[in-house]
């Protein structure tokens, strides 16, 4: 690998850029001038895949793998050829050697190809596995195993093959041979070269040095001295080493001084505990037990050294590691534990395991050791399931980390409810709540911000914090990994010693790339589960997506175009069209019957939706009690059927009652909000009928920056699978009686409340998610104040002149369910029996 | 008036009346002009005026005319007269418009309808036969002749591979008619022009005709004589497939012209009887109505057909905008190069997305949305008839993909450009509301505005006549 080589990787960006200058000399018509440009923009949101990963690291070793995987051995392993249809491939300047392009047609093909399922890309390990394929199945098993999905809609799967996933698909158990004859065997070509080194050494490099905690201290640990010799003297991980008084492993430099750990001596089948308790308990685990041990004959007695590292410093050294090629490993094997008290905890009898989570399970202990990770499952797919049968089977003191106090409930009664553990093992660290456990280990159920909040501690909290980071945890579960900020992440890690991580989400994406960083943090993705498979199955409920075009009316667009950008945000959010496509898709599925959410980023918009509309809304600042009580009234009252939600719904909120969502506005091109978003309604209760279907409609405005953004969010959801219909006009809106804005009068009105609208209100879309919830206070003073304004003005706008008017607002429907809510207290209702009674036998007496 | 027509009537229109009158000395042309260019009303006024012996009144002409096919009579009368083929007199204040066949074409038509004359329009059939020379061996021939030109397009890339067998005229003629620039005519100039791509998705007739209008542009400067080329050109178009027809009548320039043919494929002279050629398929239906019927589209298959080989579908299309194609053939991958952006290409496997970029581009070339997805459809592969809902007898291609190559040519097509002409500045509202309704029922009205007196039409002859003749009558009151 050149230095040439890398550079020209690095400024492949440019190189593009000169290259559409090269191009465009064939004439415009040649579709490879038009495709250069958006090689950056639209089209490699996978192709350039690596290279952003490579971007997420600071050092280059995953850039050194990009490079092994793309330019360089591109010339050397595959046979060069051209054709009249080569030029289409090209993706670089012609150079002493030519062109360097993706044709890959002179690959000889294997005489049975046919029959096999899969092309490798020689240049990015990219897969292409052929659905319809006889061996589609069990090549799909192998791929999940050993590369990460793409994309996998109805025919051609694609998965792509990074140093992440094989490193798990080694650690848990297939040797670099294995890996390579299966590959052999499905692919329809031979594998080239580079993929065959590429896996090698991936494979080779990985589980040469771990990271132990021993003593409530993270430790390095090798069984190749030369190796811990070499990261000593390196310069960015050697200073970082702990030099502790007093602790004689540490004080000298040798690393054969360091702490002597016999590992595998007697490995249990975490195998068989992951898959739970549907299998027989009289299954003879002997069995595994030797079959584990014959693996691991070879590393029993085997003298490993370590040396000490400090807990904040445990990410860099991490990050440094991969750099050298030298993947750290995070293994507990927990069965071995014997510092650490055992919790009684088993699942439940009745605790079917799904198939798709025994496989997530059997990837996180497929070789009898808990790794660290992160597992991503759709929403509604039970993820809370996977994380209890985990803690279930590691028997450790367990931490589990959630977003909100709400899901810590939730948290806390799922454990009870599919587990066996005692009611006083489990206990809670809220704001409102604070219990430890009182014997010897024990389940704490928290949140991020309780953890990580280190000022203003009441002393009840600093108490519990002291007993949290004062011991060693078995296993950590952190919930809705995708939307803790990152640095939140490092506080919790740091201060809280856990032998292993799992973390649960359903959209392993963020448009900041700061995803990379949880391969850190926590560790890689074990497992994803593939949404349309699971749709397929009935887990979860399939959905009829779609993406409803409103064109801005003409007021309205103009305005947008004067507009700066908040502003026109807005207008594109209140077009009064979106508006009437809202009531009226609102409308249609309120008579079918359905249970609608309605997602507004916007809290203006959201408030002035649900009030035209009378409709109850939650947003951030709703009180906690008002949350709760309309929540009940939209599961549990016919009545209430639409429930408008700001962004604190995005995620971690459970209402199986919802088979239908419309969202009118949104957190610009998230392709995790609309995943998320979307998985509101694939746990929906009636998932199982005959025919059902749930919707999901995305509203956007025509000719706004809506529809760029309104693309991108989907990108993710089509490549699981999703399809997005676009409808350009609703069938029998026009006949639709009292449609709001429906005169030019009312349209104007409504633009000149947009325009004076005070942009500073609108504050919540700006902010993150769930973590704003503790500072409402501060914001609701300040909306207080915001509530009267003075404008100046002349008499004719007074007089509504300027299409300012006399304003009457739709009183708030969450109101209403406040007196119902009222009328239902157990007294009044008693009042109310008594007097019916009275009523009624006074009717008697007369009769 | 089917499109691939279109090149060659825009090319005769630009001819001058000489060179009008000089053609119709053939009745062969006369007969090709009158099938192959006019619209069905013309075709009835010239039926009626062929055997008339005194001039028309334009009054009794329109006497024929339905009130309410004013635009197809003005478009019938507008095309007769570019053509040159009807005379139609000033407008004066004494004489009513006449309306007459102009005298050559009169001659000629008349010639071609009942015979007689001396003149081999039709050419000289000829006793003698190759038996060899079969109608299948003929179209075979024709068939890998134009195969060739193709394949030549689309290898043009790689060092021209399928170029062997190409004559150094026709390379020549591509080059010069810019449907392909040649390697080291210029700084990285190499490869099919994007005329080139219109070119190799037209229609097979069409294509002959852009070829045959290159060649014949390109014979005047080699100071042969275009109409004697296109004479010859018309009479290929009234031969009979499979007949042998003798060189002998033919001139110096229709001579060379025929050896052009030959490379086209457009006729055959055997070996063995140089003075013998057999007109092909391409020739014989240059000029007739059967191969204009058939739709764009069938042409966009007929040039990939023409490949050979894969006859069953092989693309596949996700709902993720992927493009799957089982393909190994450059032929079609420059096809679906043309509206996808291709990623990768195995032996056996092309993959590539559709874009709205990508869309957008093959749009610019002149395919219509519709095209790429009947294009995608009869190429679907058999999974995707697999599909429960293909086989329900729904859609074989994932409807919102569809949904959405359609609507991204609507993106496109929000804004049009019309050339024509403006007419403004009109002496009061009556002249102006006079023109303007004129200008509406021959159907060349594009715009008005009463306010400003102002409109847009896309052609002016007409009415430049009619507004000289309200001048003259103006004039006469």
């Amino acid at each position: 690998m050149s230095a040439k080589r890398k550079a020209s990787l690095g400024a492949i960006g440019s190189s593009k850029a000169a290259k559409g200058s090269a191009a465009s000399t064939p004439g415009p018509a040649t579709p490879r001038s038009s495709g250069d440009d958006d090689y950056i923009s639209e089209d490699d949101e996978d192709g350039i895949e690596i290279e952003g990963k490579a971007k997420g690291y600071t050092n280059n070793a995953m850039k050194k793998a990009a490079v092994k995987f793309s330019v360089s051995t591109y010339k050397s392993g595959a046979p060069v050829a051209r054709d009249s249809a080569s030029q289409f491939f090209d993706i670089g300047k012609p150079d002493a050697e030519g062109p360097w392009s993706r044709d890959y047609s002179k690959l000889p093909l294997q005489p049975d190809h046919a029959n096999r399922p899969l092309w490798i890309d020689p240049s990015k390990g990219r897969v292409i596995l052929e659905s319809f394929s006889p061996l589609a199945a069990a090549a799909q098993d192998f791929l999940v195993t050993i590369a990460e999905p793409v994309s996998r809609p109805q025919f051609l799967h694609e998965y792509i093959l990074t140093p992440h996933s094989l490193y798990a698909a080694v650690s848990v158990g297939n040797t670099v041979d294995e890996i390579i004859k299966v590959l052999e065997k499905f692919s329809k070509t031979p594998i080239p070269e580079n993929i065959i080194d590429f896996i090698t050494s991936c494979g080779k490099q990985f589980g040469k040095v771990k990271l132990v905690l021993k003593n409530n201290k993270y430790l390095m640990e090798s069984s190749d001295p030369a190796i811990l010799q070499r990261l000593l003297q390196d310069p960015i991980v050697g200073p970082l080493r702990l030099h502790s008084e007093g602790d004689d492993i540490m004080t000298t430099s040798a690393p054969k001084v360091g702490g002597l750990v016999i590992p595998g001596t007697k490995n249990a089948a975490g195998l068989q505990q992951a898959s739970g308790a549907d299998q027989a308990p009289d299954e003879a685990p002997e069995d595994i037990y030797t079959t584990l041990n014959e693996d691991e004959d070879d590393d029993v007695l085997e003298v490993v050294q370590s040396f000490g590292i400090a807990d904040h410093s445990v990410e860099t050294v991490l990050h440094h590691c991969l750099e050298l090629g030298l993947p750290v490993l995070e293994e507990y094997d927990f069965r071995n534990d014997d510092i650490n008290a055992n919790l009684d905890i088993d699942l439940k009898p009745h605790a079917q395991i799904r198939h798709y989570q025994e496989k997530a399970l059997n990837k996180m202990f497929g070789n009898g050791r808990a790794k660290s990770g992160i597992i991503v499952l759709p929403c509604g797919a039970g993820k809370t399931l996977v994380g209890i049968t985990a803690a279930c089977t590691v028997k450790k003191g367990t931490l589990v980390l959630c977003t909100s106090s709400m899901s810590v409930v939730q948290w806390r009664q799922e454990f009870l409810k599919w587990s066996n553990i005692d009611e006083s093992d489990i206990a809670v660290f809220t704001s409102g709540e604070k219990t430890a456990f009182s014997k010897s280990t024990g389940i704490i159920v928290t949140t991020y911000s309780m953890v990580s909040n280190s000022r203003n501690r009441s002393h009840d909290s600093q108490k519990m914090m002291e007993f949290l980071t004062g011991r060693e945890w078995g296993l950590m579960i952190l919930d809705e990994v995708h939307v803790v900020p990152a640095n939140m992440f490092r506080k919790v890690t740091s201060a809280l010693k856990t032998h292993s991580k799992l973390g649960l989400t359903a959209t392993l994406l963020r448009e900041d790339d700061k995803i990379e960083d949880l391969n850190f943090l926590i560790g890689p993705k074990l497992y994803e589960a593939n949404w349309m498979e699971l749709a397929a199955q009935g887990h979860i409920a399939t959905v009829q997506c779609a993406e409803v075009w409103c064109p801005m009316t003409t007021e309205f667009y103009q305005a947008y175009l004067k507009s700066e950008n908040r502003k026109g945000g807005l207008l594109g959010i209140m077009n009064p069209r979106k508006f009437q496509a809202c009531q009226f898709l609102i409308d249609y599925h309120e008579r079918r019957g359905d249970k609608i959410i309605v997602f507004s980023d916007s809290v203006y918009a959201l408030q002035a939706y649900a009030q035209k509309l009378n409709k109850a809304y939650i947003y951030g600042e709703t009180p906690q009690n008002e949350r709760i009580r309309i929540l009940e009234n939209f599961q549990y009252n016919d009545q209430i059927n639409t429930l408008f939600l700001s962004k604190i719904g995005d995620t971690s909120l459970d209402l199986p009652e919802a088979t239908c969502l419309i969202q009118i506005s949104s957190h610009y091109g998230s392709r995790r909000q609309e995943a998320q978003r979307l998985g509101r309604i694939l746990r929906a209760k009636r998932r199982n009928d005959e025919g059902f279907n749930a919707f999901f409609y995305s509203l956007v405005s025509k000719d706004t920056k809506e529809m760029h953004f309104s693309s991108r969010r989907q990108a993710f959801l089509v490549d699981q699978g999703y399809a997005f219909k676009v409808i350009t006009s609703l069938h029998g809106i026009d006949k639709m009686k009292d449609l709001a804005f429906n005169s030019p009068m009312a349209r104007r009105e409504l633009l000149q409340d947009v325009l004076t609208a005070n942009m500073d209100e609108d504050k919540e879309a700006f902010g993150d998610d769930l973590f704003h919830l503790g500072d409402n206070k501060a914001s609701a003073a300040a909306r207080k104040k915001a509530n009267a304004r003075r404008t100046a003005g002349s008499l004719r706008d007074l007089a509504g002149g300027q299409d300012m008017a006399y304003v009457e607002g739709n009183r708030s429907r969450n109101k209403d369910l406040k007196k119902n809510a009222k009328e239902s207290n157990p007294f009044f209702k008693k009042v109310q029996r008594d007097a019916a009674k009275i009523k009624a036998a006074r009717a008697n007496m007369l009769a | 008036m089917s499109d691939p027509s279109l090149a060659s009537f825009e090319y005769l229109e630009k001819l001058p009346g000489t060179t009008f009158n000089k053609l119709y000395e053939q009745p062969s042309t006369a007969l090709a002009i009158f099938r192959r260019m006019l619209p069905h009303l013309a075709k009835t006024f010239v039926m009626t005026l062929l055997y008339m012996s005194k001039p028309l009144p334009l009054a009794d002409l329109d006497e024929w005319v339905e009130p309410n096919s004013q635009r197809e009579r003005g478009d019938a009368l507008s095309t007769l007269s570019r053509l040159h083929i009807v005379a139609i007199t000033a407008p004066s204040r004494d004489n009513p418009q006449h309306v007459s066949l102009l005298p050559n074409f009169r001659k000629s038509l008349r010639y071609a309808l009942t015979g007689g004359g001396n003149h081999h329009s039709f050419g000289v059939p000829s006793q003698d036969s190759d038996p060899d020379v079969t109608i299948e061996a003929l179209d075979e021939y024709a068939t890998s002749q134009w195969e060739g030109i193709l394949h030549y397009l689309v290898h043009s890339v790689g060092g021209g591979r399928a170029s062997g067998k190409l004559s150094e005229s026709v390379t020549t003629l591509l080059t010069s008619g810019d449907l392909v620039r040649r390697p080291g005519s210029g700084p990285g100039a190499h490869g099919i022009t994007k005329s080139g791509f219109s070119f190799l998705l037209q229609e097979v007739n069409a294509q002959v005709w852009t070829l045959l209008l290159l060649f014949i542009e390109n014979s005047e400067l080699l100071g042969m004589n275009s109409v004697e080329v296109l004479s010859f050109l018309f009479m290929l178009g009234s031969l009979e497939l499979g007949q042998a027809y003798t060189t002998t009548t033919l001139t110096e320039s229709q001579l060379h012209t025929l050896n052009q043919l030959v490379d086209f494929g457009l006729v055959y002279i055997p070996e063995s009887t140089p003075t013998l050629f057999f007109p092909t398929r391409l020739s014989t239906t240059l000029t007739s109505d059967a191969t204009a019927l058939r739709s764009v589209g069938a042409g966009f298959d007929a040039a990939i057909a023409s490949r050979g080989g894969e006859s069953q579908g092989f693309i596949i299309i996700e709902t993720n905008y992927r493009m799957y194609a089982y393909t190994s053939s450059p032929l079609q991958i420059a096809v679906l190069a043309l509206f996808t952006k291709l990623y990768i290409r195995y032996p056996n496997l092309v993959a590539g997305k559709i874009t709205q970029k990508s869309i957008g581009e093959a749009i610019r070339h002149g395919i219509t949305a519709d095209q790429v997805i009947a294009y995608l459809n009869t190429h679907a592969h058999p999974q995707l008839h697999k599909t429960p809902a293909a086989l329900a007898g729904g859609p074989v291609l994932p409807p919102t993909v569809v949904d959405q190559i359609k609507l991204w040519q609507l993106e496109t097509e929000r804004m049009e450009t019309i050339p024509g002409f403006l007419f403004k500045d009109f002496q009061d509202f009556k002249e102006y509301n006079d023109c303007s309704k004129y200008a509406d029922e021959i159907g060349v009205l594009q715009w008005k505005s009463d306010g400003k007196r102002t409109f847009f039409v896309t052609r002016h002859e007409q009415l430049r006549d009619f507004i000289k003749s309200r001048k003259a009558r103006e004039a006469a009151k």
